[in-house]
């Protein structure tokens, strides 16, 4: 081979790249740089024929060559985007789909995931967490709530009852609901008083789909000098928003809690409806979900924890934490929130 | 409760229709959790029988039957299976109204239809075998209207009872409930109203502040009262299986009309005869009506006669004095006991019935008269015979009812809403007509609304009135600040940090039973026991969450799978005094981690260092955290196989490889199971839950390099790496020192053995010479030498 066919080489080579990378649509940089810079490329077998070229001749050809690689270079860079900083192209056999290191994947309970949702909304409103025991005396459980002795309201909360007393020697007993912080908070302390407490409580009830002898609730109180039931309605439905959208509507009906009055249920509008919500397995067609019970703080309650109700009022509010889970993790059996089942718990994060 | 739609409807002038009846219940908080229809509501079906079966000329599956209606044979095509010749079945005729609409003369496959023979579900009857058609029962009367072998059409309504709606519990009560709500027109039962001479059997109350008021009317020639078809047809609907006895079935049939609870003694088998009412001495025992013998408390409230019990008041009467066939005379009792006795004595007899669910939530003491007139009457119409002989009405307490007085501005500061006076007025009057203008309003409650005391009760009456969607949704409320609890931010933070170092959180149940005490090595007369648990197997409350946790990794191990990292954040109890209930975070790590390997390389073993590794990892940056060997770890835990934590001055709780005996009684295969529980307790009090004090001061770091230098050491194995650590304190400039390898066997003699170590050096003020380090590297071999006779590794 003589300068001058290697010249002709050299151009046809150049033609060849500018064609391939004015291609449209564009041609993978990679493929191209293998093609012509690579080591077997057109433009590295080309320069390793400048060997059999005079070595006088091969000095200018060596710099034509490399100029070409470096604008080839150049241009390819910028195909990529990158203006020349990508490097090297990684080696053939590098399998980026191969699995990354699995660095270990815990996981919260969906109930801990919904009580730590809700604690943040209560918190937003302004309302302090605050604690009471889950082994309780029949005075903050019961009696103090308004529910007296004989009184059937407590046929509502089969109660467990344990091995030890309290000071007046009656039976201590596992809190059937988070209400006996109530008790505890105003008696700790004077009104104004604006307190939540989620936590876990107990029921005398046989385990099936919804129902469990184990579950945990979260409930709000406050007392102040005028409280009514508007500003009960519009922290509720300002709770609900916070926690399912501003779209979202409540509606109170009328319910019975022993320790308020006027109670109510709070209903909100189903937010898992699609389109003809007729079908909606969720609320069975209905629109609406029964979420909270609610209502002004009795008269009896504020009395037993020496509150005159001639100055304060207040309300109270609370949810089962199950029923806000399986709604938002889609469990339709409460058992499966106590089975622990590892495939079941790491699928939440 | 169930409500039957005929019955309800019937004490109201122009009533809704049952969707239109149940709607309206909803909304005032009587919840309709259940609107069904009933009965049949056909028309021209009698009472056929099959004479002859023929095969269909044109079709298989079909039969041509003869079907005699009583005067003539017809013949019909019919595809039901189990058919037969001589069966009594409902024949339906052309032009008959069924359920899905008026039969046609039909021709089928070639054949004329002269009628149907009917399914259940032709004939629009629910709860019946829909398999064929229904075979009626062989004592049917042939031809007759096949309407009169079922209950009518009807609608029953499942209602929610709450606990405070002692006053909705009849037909009656929630018909009256539609009427103050609705203004609909209130109407009467049909009652007894005669007179009779006070005066026969002597009715005494000597227990009235637990009976306030006791009516009696005794009858006589009642014998062979029957109860009326329709009466036992509503009792049926009821879900009450009626005797055929009008004494027993009336009784029950006012008690849901009325909601007053009656008895019916027969006067001949009490002795004197004599109702005394009073309460039971100790000794005394009664046969109940359901023949089990009842040893009663003293102080139990009890009918009784001249000589014994005959009832235990309010709750069920007794065997010997009960109404039979042959009763001719009977005293019917129509009481008001004080609703905490009824129930006292219910509960300690362990007998519940309709009687005392309803005594329990306080019934109409002004109803007592009425109920049982209404029943007398019922008896009247039976029984021509029958005589109303004594009616006497013992009231021991004068009945005041209780006054409310109410401000409508009360009203509207407790509801928050500007409801006007007139609205507010309407809805009092709507329960009490007599309620005179002029504020505030002296409100006369109802003697059948016994919840309503104060002004917070009318308030919630005016609500439901009105409709609760009249109270807006608006509030001034002023902002509070707001935090969470101590205990609370730390589980937080743990829960967190567990989670994300690859734990997943559990939660257990805190019962277990005296059997997995045993196997976690913990004594049972140490724990809290329940003393009514739901089994023996859930009888006691933990002592500590490892048994859960154990379980739960069990549970997991038996699912296939060979790795299990879990925590739980619970409570653990104990008898001790002031200890009854602590909060602990617990958890374990088992087995290969990653799970499954990693083609990069094998997976290590779950061991002691992991865990170790997690705690330091858990405490890292709180001040004064550190490992200690424990003076008596738990005895769950292997001999010397765990550390205990420290926070402060305060105990962390542990860390350390379960006992192998407990991983035997738990039915695990092995114990390489490596647990902590720490108390929330403790680590609350050192924690600091405010940001601005758990915001860690930063140190400034050098500006010039760091130097380190590796050291290797050959020491006697029982000298342990806790001890070094601590001894290299004091050594200037020294920023860390680092157990980098521990190596035991080729070259290192027998006991011994060979750490390397590496010590990183740093000053703040300049860069450390080659002299300045070799001298601190000799200042640590010194150390070394001196406390632990460390020799350099050649």
């Amino acid at each position: 081979m003589n300068a001058t066919v290697w010249k002709e080489k050299l151009s046809a080579v150049r033609d060849s790249f500018s064609v391939s990378i004015a291609q449209k649509p564009a041609v993978n940089p990679e493929e191209l740089e293998l093609r012509f810079l690579g080591r077997k490329g057109e433009l590295a077998l080309l320069l390793r024929d400048l060997k059999d070229i005079p070595l006088e001749e091969r000095k200018p050809l060596g710099a034509l060559g490399n100029a070409a690689k470096t604008e080839m270079e150049a241009r390819l860079a910028g195909l990529k985007g990158a203006a020349g900083l990508s490097g090297p192209v990684v080696k053939a056999d590098l399998d980026l789909t191969l699995p990354g290191v699995p660095f270990p994947k815990g996981s919260l309970h969906p109930l801990t995931h919904t009580m730590n949702r809700l604690t943040e909304a209560f918190l937003k409103l302004g309302f302090t967490m605050a604690d009471g025991p889950l082994v309780e005396d029949d005075y903050h459980n019961f009696e103090a709530l308004n529910f007296p002795p004989y009184h059937p309201a407590r046929d509502m909360q089969d109660t467990f009852y344990v091995d030890l007393k309290d000071a007046a020697g009656k039976e201590l007993l596992l809190r059937t609901h988070t209400s006996n912080t109530q008790i505890r908070a105003m008696e700790n302390q004077d009104p104004p008083i604006r307190v939540f407490h989620p936590g876990r409580v107990f029921r005398n009830e046989a385990v099936d789909a919804s129902h469990s002898f184990t579950f945990h609730q979260i409930e709000g109180l406050y007392i102040d000098a005028g409280v009514s039931m508007a500003d009960l309605k519009w922290t509720v439905d300002t709770f609900m928003k916070d926690l399912f959208g501003t779209a979202v509507k409540t509606r109170f009906n009328p319910s019975y809690f022993p320790f308020v009055e006027p109670g109510a249920e709070v209903d909100m509008s189903c937010v898992f409806c699609k389109a003809g919500g007729d079908r909606c397995p969720v609320c069975k067609g209905t629109g609406w979900l029964e979420m909270m019970g609610a209502g002004m703080v009795h008269p009896n309650v504020l009395k037993a924890c020496k509150y005159d109700p001639a100055k304060w009022s207040g309300f109270a509010f609370g949810a089962g934490i199950e029923r806000f889970a399986m709604l938002l993790y889609g469990i339709s059996d409460m058992r499966m929130l106590y089975e622990n089942d590892l495939r079941v718990l790491k699928q939440v994060h | 409760m169930k409500i039957l739609y005929s019955w309800i409807s019937g004490f109201i002038e122009n009533p809704p229709a049952p969707e239109e009846l149940a709607a309206k219940l909803c909304r005032i908080g009587l919840k309709v959790e259940e609107l069904k229809k009933t009965g049949a509501a056909f028309t021209g079906v009698c009472v056929g029988r099959i004479e002859k079966i023929d095969k269909h000329p044109n079709a298989d599956k079909l039969a041509l039957v003869d079907v005699n209606d009583g005067k003539a044979v017809m013949r019909v095509v019919c595809g039901a299976k189990n058919i037969a010749v001589g069966q009594l079945i409902p024949f339906a005729k052309v032009g008959a109204e069924l359920s899905e609409g008026k039969l046609e003369k039909a021709r089928i496959r070639g054949v004329d239809s002269e009628g149907m023979i009917c399914s259940a579900a032709e004939l629009g009857l629910e709860g019946y075998d829909n398999s064929g058609i229904l075979v009626l029962p062989a004592d049917a009367p042939l031809g007759a209207d096949a309407m009169t072998l079922f209950p009518k059409a009807d609608y029953t309504l499942e209602v929610e009872m709450l606990p405070n709606q002692g006053y909705c519990l009849s037909h009656y009560a929630l018909a009256r409930e539609l009427c103050v709500f609705y203004g609909y027109k209130l109407k009467e039962a049909a009652v007894f109203g005669g007179e009779a001479p006070d005066s026969g059997v002597p009715v005494v109350i000597e227990a009235p502040e637990l009976c306030h008021r006791y009516t009696a009317i005794v009858m006589r020639g009642v014998k062979g009262a029957k109860t009326p078809e329709w009466m036992a047809e509503r009792l049926r609907a009821m879900g009450s299986n009626p005797k055929g006895n009008l004494l027993i079935d009336g009784a029950n049939y006012v008690m849901y009309e009325l909601g007053q609870p009656l008895h019916c003694f027969d006067l001949d088998k009490l002795s004197g005869p004599a109702i005394k009412v009073r309460r039971a001495v100790a000794g005394e025992s009664f046969r109940t009506l359901d023949n089990a013998d009842l040893k009663l408390q003293p102080g139990m409230l009890v009918i009784a006669d001249d000589k014994r019990p005959a009832a235990l008041a309010g709750v069920m009467g007794g065997l010997e004095s009960a109404v039979s066939g042959g009763t001719d005379i009977i005293l019917i009792e129509s009481a008001r006991f004080f609703p905490p006795a009824v129930r006292q004595s219910s509960k300690a007899a362990g007998i519940k019935s309709e009687s005392s669910y309803r005594f329990e939530r306080g019934t109409d003491p002004r109803l007592t008269p009425k109920a049982a007139r209404r029943l007398a009457g019922l008896i009247l119409e039976a029984v021509p015979g029958a005589k109303v002989t004594q009616f006497t009405d013992n009231l021991p307490v004068d009945l005041v009812p209780s006054v409310v007085e109410v401000s409508p501005e009360k009203v509207n500061a407790l509801l928050g809403t500007g409801i006007a006076d007139g609205e507010i007025l309407a809805c009092l009057k709507a329960f009490q007509p007599e309620v005179k203008d002029g504020k505030p309003w002296k409100f006369v409650v109802p003697s059948y609304r016994q919840d309503i005391e104060g002004i917070c009760d009318v308030a919630e009456e005016v609500a439901r009135y009105i409709g609760y969607d009249v109270i807006p949704t608006v509030s001034d409320m002023p902002m509070r600040p707001s935090s969470v609890t101590a205990s609370w931010a730390v589980s937080a933070e743990l829960k967190h940090s567990l989670a994300s170092l690859g734990f997943s959180e559990t939660y257990n149940y805190d019962f277990l039973s005296a059997k997995e005490l045993k196997a976690c090595g913990l004594k049972s007369e140490e724990a809290l026991e329940l003393k009514n648990p739901l089994s023996s197997d859930l009888q006691y409350l933990r002592p500590t969450l490892l048994p859960g946790l154990l379980k739960t990794l069990r549970y997991n191990l038996n699912r296939g799978r060979d790795s299990v990292m879990i925590f739980e954040v619970g409570n653990a109890y104990s008898k001790k005094p002031g200890r009854t209930e602590e909060i602990s975070c617990a958890g374990l790590i088992f087995g290969d981690f990653p799970e499954g390997g990693h083609w990069k390389g094998g997976a290590a073993k779950a061991d002691f260092y992991q865990l170790k590794g997690v705690m330091s990892r858990l405490f890292a940056g709180k001040g004064g955290f550190r490992f200690e060997k424990p003076k008596a770890a738990p005895s769950y835990f292997q001999p010397g196989g765990a550390l205990e934590m420290k926070l402060g001055a305060g105990s962390l709780g542990y860390v350390g490889r379960l006992s192998a005996p407990v991983a035997a009684a738990m039915d695990l295969k092995d114990n390489n199971i490596f647990y902590f529980e720490l108390p929330i307790g403790s680590a609350a009090t050192a924690w600091k839950p405010e940001f601005w004090q758990k915001a860690v001061k930063i140190k400034p770091v050098s500006a010039f390099p760091h130097i380190w230098r590796d050291l290797s050491v050959v020491l006697e194995e029982k000298h342990e790496w806790g001890e070094l650590e601590r001894a290299f304190s004091g050594i200037q400039d020294l920023a860390s020192a680092r157990l980098v390898d521990v190596f035991k066997g080729k070259n290192i003699p027998e006991g011994h053995k060979s750490l390397t170590m590496r010590f990183t050096f740093s000053s703040m003020e300049r860069t450390l010479t080659d002299a300045e380090v070799t001298e601190r590297m000799g200042a640590a071999l010194g150390k070394l030498a001196r406390n632990f006779g460390a020799k350099l590794r050649s």
